[in-house]
């Protein structure tokens, strides 16, 4: 049982941590928080619910759907809720607030479009149940696992083969010196967004196909998680954020599945508090 | 945050159906209604609206000299504080002569007592958590059968339909709705000990979870002989989908939250063969049901819920207050006083959709419910 409910922690875990490192990036690059980051990542989930319902097409175009859907929102919010402000010198505080304001007012468009109501993708991937040894998981489980898997690994080659991401990292290193050295830093700004609200609408499609449950409200917990995750990685660490993500999902599966599912946030929260009291800049430090 | 845009969208609808229904320059009795329209239990809520328009339609007239019942509707969005704001609104501001709500029994808990001390009376069509209108006499009243007088005859029936006898039980609960969660842990569990049923573990999740994964990991080792899931119909529909996902076939019986079209769509396949019982069930061939569901169905193409028949009978009885006690509208304190003594000695008033019904002692509703089963993707009358 012990390894059954492991493997459900790493299958919700990988899903926070496809949000976490959007964060991360963003914050890696610009040192700003990104509070609509849970609303992209449920923009990214209709979108690709969407793609579905149009033209009956199956979970990989579903797939693309959500990435391009939130990627898109996450470079309009940079060039709305970010970058106005950014020009008018360098204030940590409101891009907080401007992001909020993007947050809600996508999380009103959807209920005006889509309706409050949960709504769910067609489920023909649910059905076939795979047997390893004791553990069992379905066709949306391991479609998960492989997605986020393989978006991890090509994030990770993106930025340290790609000339964009030595560009991104060379941002996030220093914007002015980098900024200097004839990066174009507004271009890396918006790819860095493009590129994390794409991991974010990835995960939304993920998180709509396992759990059948999409709604415009679906974004505000998992941006929470996201941002812990964030800390408890390391703030601007991507790698961080992939194990932090791991660690949420398995301390909140563990905590329902051997106490009480209303202490399941007190016990995945504190479980990182502790983190961070032994190590107060994440696990792993930029 | 998001609360002001809903409280607007809500307070411009309510102007707009106020503002026709008021043309009439008669005195109107006016009657506050509290709903989910967002939220949640929003599904509830929509149905409602639905069947207060069919209602009023029909209904609104009062007939003679009596003018018009007008309906002043407010979104609770299922939320304690609002439900509470709200309450106070329709009885300070608005001057309703009663209230019809809330939906949920945590937000009756919180606004019975304002109508206690409003001197209002107040009444729930579908809360359904023991004792909270017997706390709050004499001016709660509830419309539908309080969970131990639905789930005794649906056990009863649950039980004698399987062809395994049921030794043992898991119980899923929602911790964090009110009714779910006291029917989980006190009213399945009493009734269960009556039949003899052990009860192996009570594992619970909250309103709003979408991952049920470790909770049903939690349950499958104990191999139970049957399930009981006390939830509203999403949480619950994700639940049972999840139960049936990791394998366990065992018979699932469901708390009164359940009884949503929705519970079925969001379940799947899985939820086939769940038992549940219900005050209305829209399959019903007396008359009177089938004429109203044809004509719910022809305008708003979807089968009426236990919602939508509670709400409707709900106002069908007040109308009923209404006409006997002959108010007119003109005086809130005494109105209220007559509308609360109607409610309290009502005795087999005829509801057109659920049957007769009598108010007890407790100011709770008394009937016969119907036990149901899901069958080819709808509950179904269990025979």
């Amino acid at each position: 049982m012990l390894l059954q409910q492991i493997t459900n922690g790493v299958m919700l875990g990988s899903t926070y941590a496809l949000v976490a490192i959007g964060y991360t990036l963003i914050f890696g690059v610009l040192r700003l928080l990104h509070l609509a980051h849970g609303e992209v990542f449920m923009v990214g989930a209709f979108a690709g619910l969407q793609v579905v319902l149009l033209w009956h097409v199956g979970p990989l175009l579903a797939l693309i759907g959500g990435l391009l859907g939130a990627a898109v929102v996450g470079v309009v919010i940079e060039l709305v809720a970010f970058r106005p402000i950014r020009k008018r010198g360098n204030s940590h505080l409101a891009p907080i607030v401007s992001t909020i304001g993007a947050g809600l007012v996508l999380q009103e468009v959807m209920t005006k479009v889509f309706g409050a109501e949960q709504t769910a993708f067609p489920s023909e991937l649910q059905k076939h149940v795979y047997q390893f040894g004791v553990i069992s998981v379905t066709g949306s489980q391991l479609f998960i696992l492989g997605t986020a898997a393989i978006s991890m690994l090509a994030l990770h080659q993106f930025v340290t083969r790609t000339r964009y991401g030595m560009a991104m990292r060379a941002t996030a290193e220093n914007i002015q010196v980098a900024s200097l050295l004839g990066i174009n830093v507004d271009t890396v700004i918006l790819l860095t967004f493009a590129v994390a609200s794409a991991l974010a609408g990835i995960a939304g499609v993920l998180v709509g196909m396992n759990f059948n449950a999409i709604s415009p409200f679906m974004g505000f917990d998992m941006g929470i998680k996201g941002m812990a995750v964030m800390v408890i990685g390391g703030l601007g660490s991507i790698y961080g954020a992939m194990v932090g993500g791991m660690i949420l999902g398995i301390a909140e599966v563990l905590s329902v599945a051997y106490f009480e599912s209303s202490l399941r946030d007190a016990f995945a929260f504190g479980l990182m508090v502790l983190i961070l009291i032994v190590r107060p800049r994440g696990l792993f430090r930029v | 945050m998001v609360r002001k845009f809903h409280m607007m969208r809500v307070t411009v609808a309510a102007a707009v159906m106020t503002a026709a229904l008021a043309i009439a320059a008669k005195a109107d009795v006016t009657i506050g209604v509290l709903m989910p329209l967002s939220g949640k239990g929003a599904s509830y809520g929509q149905q409602q609206q639905n069947a207060i328009k069919t209602f009023m339609e029909k209904y609104a007239d009062l007939g003679g000299k009596a003018g018009k019942i007008k309906l002043v509707i407010y979104d609770t969005r299922g939320d304690n504080t609002e439900a509470i704001n709200l309450t106070r609104k329709l009885i300070e501001s608005d001057q309703v002569d009663a209230i019809i709500g809330p939906e949920f029994s945590g937000e009756a808990e919180v606004a019975f007592p304002l109508a206690v001390r409003g001197e209002t009376p107040m009444i729930t069509p579908m809360a359904a958590k023991a004792g909270i209108a017997t706390a709050n006499r004499p001016w709660a009243f509830r419309f539908a059968l309080t969970t131990e007088n639905v789930y005794r005859p649906l056990l009863d029936e649950w039980l004698k339909k399987q062809k395994k006898p049921i030794k043992s039980v898991v119980i899923f609960l929602d911790a964090k709705d009110a009714v779910s969660s006291f029917d989980g842990k006190t009213i399945f569990p009493k009734l269960l000990k009556e039949h003899g049923i052990h009860v192996l573990d009570s594992i619970s999740f909250q309103t709003g979870d979408i991952d049920y994964s470790a909770q049903v990991t939690r349950a499958k080792p104990l191999n139970p002989d049957g399930i009981v899931v006390s939830a509203l119909y999403n949480e619950a529909g994700h639940a049972v989908a999840e139960i049936r996902k990791q394998g366990m076939t065992q018979p699932i019986v469901g708390g009164v939250g359940i009884n949503d079209p929705r519970f079925i769509q969001i379940g799947g396949a899985g939820t086939e063969g769940v038992f549940a019982a219900s005050d209305f069930y829209a399959d019903n061939p007396k008359p009177s049901v089938t004429a109203w569901v044809g004509d719910y169905v022809k305008r708003f193409g979807e089968k009426p819920s236990n919602a939508s028949g509670e709400m409707y009978d709900t106002l069908y009885l007040m109308r009923e207050c209404i006409k006997s006690t002959g108010i007119t509208g003109g005086n809130a304190k005494e109105d209220r006083t007559k509308l609360r003594d109607c409610w309290t000695n009502m005795k087999d008033a005829e509801a057109p959709l659920t049957g007769a019904t009598t108010i007890d002692k407790n100011g709770d509703g008394t009937r016969i419910p119907t036990v149901l089963e899901v069958q080819g993707g709808n509950f179904a009358v269990v025979k």
